[in-house]
């Protein structure tokens, strides 16, 4: 009936020199607006080149190159915002700041062993999950098992943070019930030290690893292991000669997304962490809010920071990476 | 024998598994379980129990004003990184354009960049561009961050497209504009859908580009932050869980929707 009736409008259509389309497009395509701008720019190689290149490197090089590029040229000079009266010139002398105070240094040092020892502990508390869900769990119950995973991280990173102060103030969950088994009399402080900010940084990022080593052990053969099994390989074995190497993809790119993820966590430190567990990006937002004119030296912290960060994950890549071509 | 020890294993990992779960799923119970408390701090045990808090959070203009505004600022966001993940990637899949690895590369920049450090950098872009903090900055910022996320996911689904179907679309007399329109633009639809869900996760949830390029008015989080540090209260539990249980339907609504996409 349907299609029948599309037939006939077709035939109708048929005779009509312009191309016609069978739906509202064909009023859109056929009006001279259309035939004189869009339409006549696709007729020409260049204006296809223009049409489809444009509009994304404009946008590439302006938004994702340009913030990085400006946040560069403002480090390196000596007042901005530019007061009236002030001369702008330019300087290193940001960038020596860092190297001079340690009120500075030592809050970087702290960032990079937070994220490194966060890494660490997220990726031996997550990988026996990753094979769990990814090995042992039968196919149909797969997705399943991996949903239960997931719900958590709809939450969001400060409502997450927020609900680890539940469990672990004075009055939160740990310690009432540690009080009410008679282990202890007086509650631990365990909120706003570098053991809170810890378990907050765990909490926020381990799906970041899951999901990387999930889809590297998925991949495993399983018949390799069940062939390792029979020339009297042992649990150990297997994993350490197979598992492990060949998840290395995976363990490679969920360590460096947790990484670069904790490194840049903002509002986690200061919800959880305490005057001790001042971290480098709580440092550099200071220069931003308040006096304004510390601009520039923010900027090159910001920088010292992300060239660091990079220069780690990159190292990391190298390391456990091997030499291999990157695909995209 | 052998099946014992061979089962030892399995039942640790399931063991270790559903602990895992229990530690995923335990502050979050127990910060919706807060938010029926009668009382007007935050505490364990709860005691009484009373949804008085909810009623509280619905009458606060503040909250809802917030909410409206998170909304508003995640539609945005989700439109300009929907059009300009696609218009990227078309460009990264394109024949006969070279360079496409760094085109890559570029676009995916501020998934590397630490957020922190994406969010000074817009702020000082914004600043030399003269445009000043606010509803645009924030758009803006939650854009650049949600762009590599649509990119990926449609580049996953045009590099299954069979080529031939645009090229049957091109024989049949449509130009590139109306090919892309007619062809390209539905094969991708369901992975693009599960994107766009994702770009408003994203937006919903930053905190640091907002709070460095945002005005005076708050957004969720923000707000959240702000209640947070102001002193505890069961209301900002209830308000939490609200904004947690519809962002999870949604996510859970994403997720089903990707599935069946993947499976059809």
């Amino acid at each position: 009936m349907v299609s029948s009736n599309t037939t006939a409008q077709d035939r109708a259509r048929s005779d009509a020199s312009v191309p016609r389309y069978s739906t509202r497009i064909a009023t859109v395509i056929n009006s001279a607006l259309y035939r004189h701008t869009l339409g006549a720019a696709v007729e020409s190689r260049i204006g296809r080149v223009i049409l489809l290149a444009g509009v994304p490197l404009i946008w590439l090089i302006m938004l994702h190159v340009g913030p990085i590029y400006q946040m560069l040229k403002i480090s390196l000079l000596s007042h901005y915002p530019v007061q009236p009266g002030m001369e702008s010139h330019f300087t290193l002398d940001n960038y020596a700041i860092f190297f001079r105070e340690s009120l500075y240094f030592t809050p970087l040092i702290k960032s990079f062993i937070f994220a490194t020892a966060a890494t660490a502990v997220t990726l031996i508390v997550v990988y026996p999950v990753a094979y769990y869900v990814a090995k042992v769990v039968k196919p149909q119950g797969r997705s399943r098992a991996l949903l239960l995973l997931l719900v958590p991280f709809w939450a969001g990173e400060l409502i997450r943070t927020f609900s680890v102060i539940m469990l672990l103030a004075n009055r939160g969950a740990v310690n009432v019930l540690l009080r009410e088994v008679g282990l202890i009399d007086r509650p631990i402080p365990m909120l706003y030290t570098s053991f809170s900010l810890g378990f907050g940084l765990v909490y926020l990022i381990c799906l970041y690893m899951l999901l990387p080593l999930y889809s590297a052990i998925e991949k495993i053969p399983s018949p390799l292991l069940d062939a390792a099994a029979d020339l009297g390989a042992g649990p150990f074995t297997r994993f350490r000669r197979i598992i492990l190497p060949l998840s290395r993809d995976g363990i490679v790119s969920g360590c460096c997304l947790v990484f670069l993820t904790c490194i840049g966590v903002f509002a986690t430190p200061m919800l959880l962490g305490g005057p001790t567990t001042v971290l480098f990006p709580e440092t550099i937002s200071g220069f931003f809010h308040g006096a304004s004119d510390k601009w520039p030296v923010g900027a090159a912290f910001a920088l010292i920071m992300l060239v660091t960060a990079l220069a780690a994950a990159a190292i990391f890549m190298r390391l456990v990476g091997g030499r291999k071509k990157r695909a995209i | 024998m052998r099946a014992m020890f061979s089962d030892a294993p399995r039942v640790t990992l399931a063991a270790f598994y559903w602990a895992f779960i229990l530690y995923l799923l335990l502050p979050l119970t127990l910060m919706m379980a807060m938010s029926f408390k009668d009382a007007n701090f935050v505490a364990f045990p709860i005691g009484d129990w009373t949804f008085d808090w909810y009623g509280e959070v619905m009458q606060d203009k503040q909250f809802l004003e917030a909410c409206l505004y998170s909304i508003m600022i995640a539609a945005a966001t989700t439109l300009a990184a929907t059009i300009l993940g696609v218009w990227i990637s078309m460009l990264i899949v394109a024949e006969g354009i070279r360079g496409q690895v760094i085109i890559f590369a570029l676009a995916c920049l501020p998934a590397v960049v630490p957020g922190m450090i994406s969010a000074i950098s817009l702020r000082i872009f914004i600043s030399t561009i003269d445009m000043p903090t606010g509803t645009a900055a924030i758009i803006l910022g939650h854009t650049v961050h949600a762009v590599p996320f649509v990119v990926v996911m449609a580049l996953t689904r045009l590099r299954s497209m069979p080529g031939n179907l645009v090229d049957a679309a091109r024989d049949l007399g449509a130009d590139s504009v109306v090919a892309f329109f007619r062809v390209t633009l539905p094969y991708l639809g369901p992975a693009l859908f599960g994107g766009m869900i994702f770009c408003v996760l994203l937006s919903i949830d930053d905190f640091v580009r907002t709070f460095f390029l945002g005005g005076y008015r708050l957004t969720l989080p923000m707000l959240i932050f702000a209640k947070v540090q102001g002193g505890m209260s069961p209301e900002i539990n209830a308000m939490a869980t609200l904004v947690l249980v519809v962002t999870a339907a949604v996510g859970l609504y994403a997720e089903h929707l990707t599935r069946r996409a993947r499976t059809r």
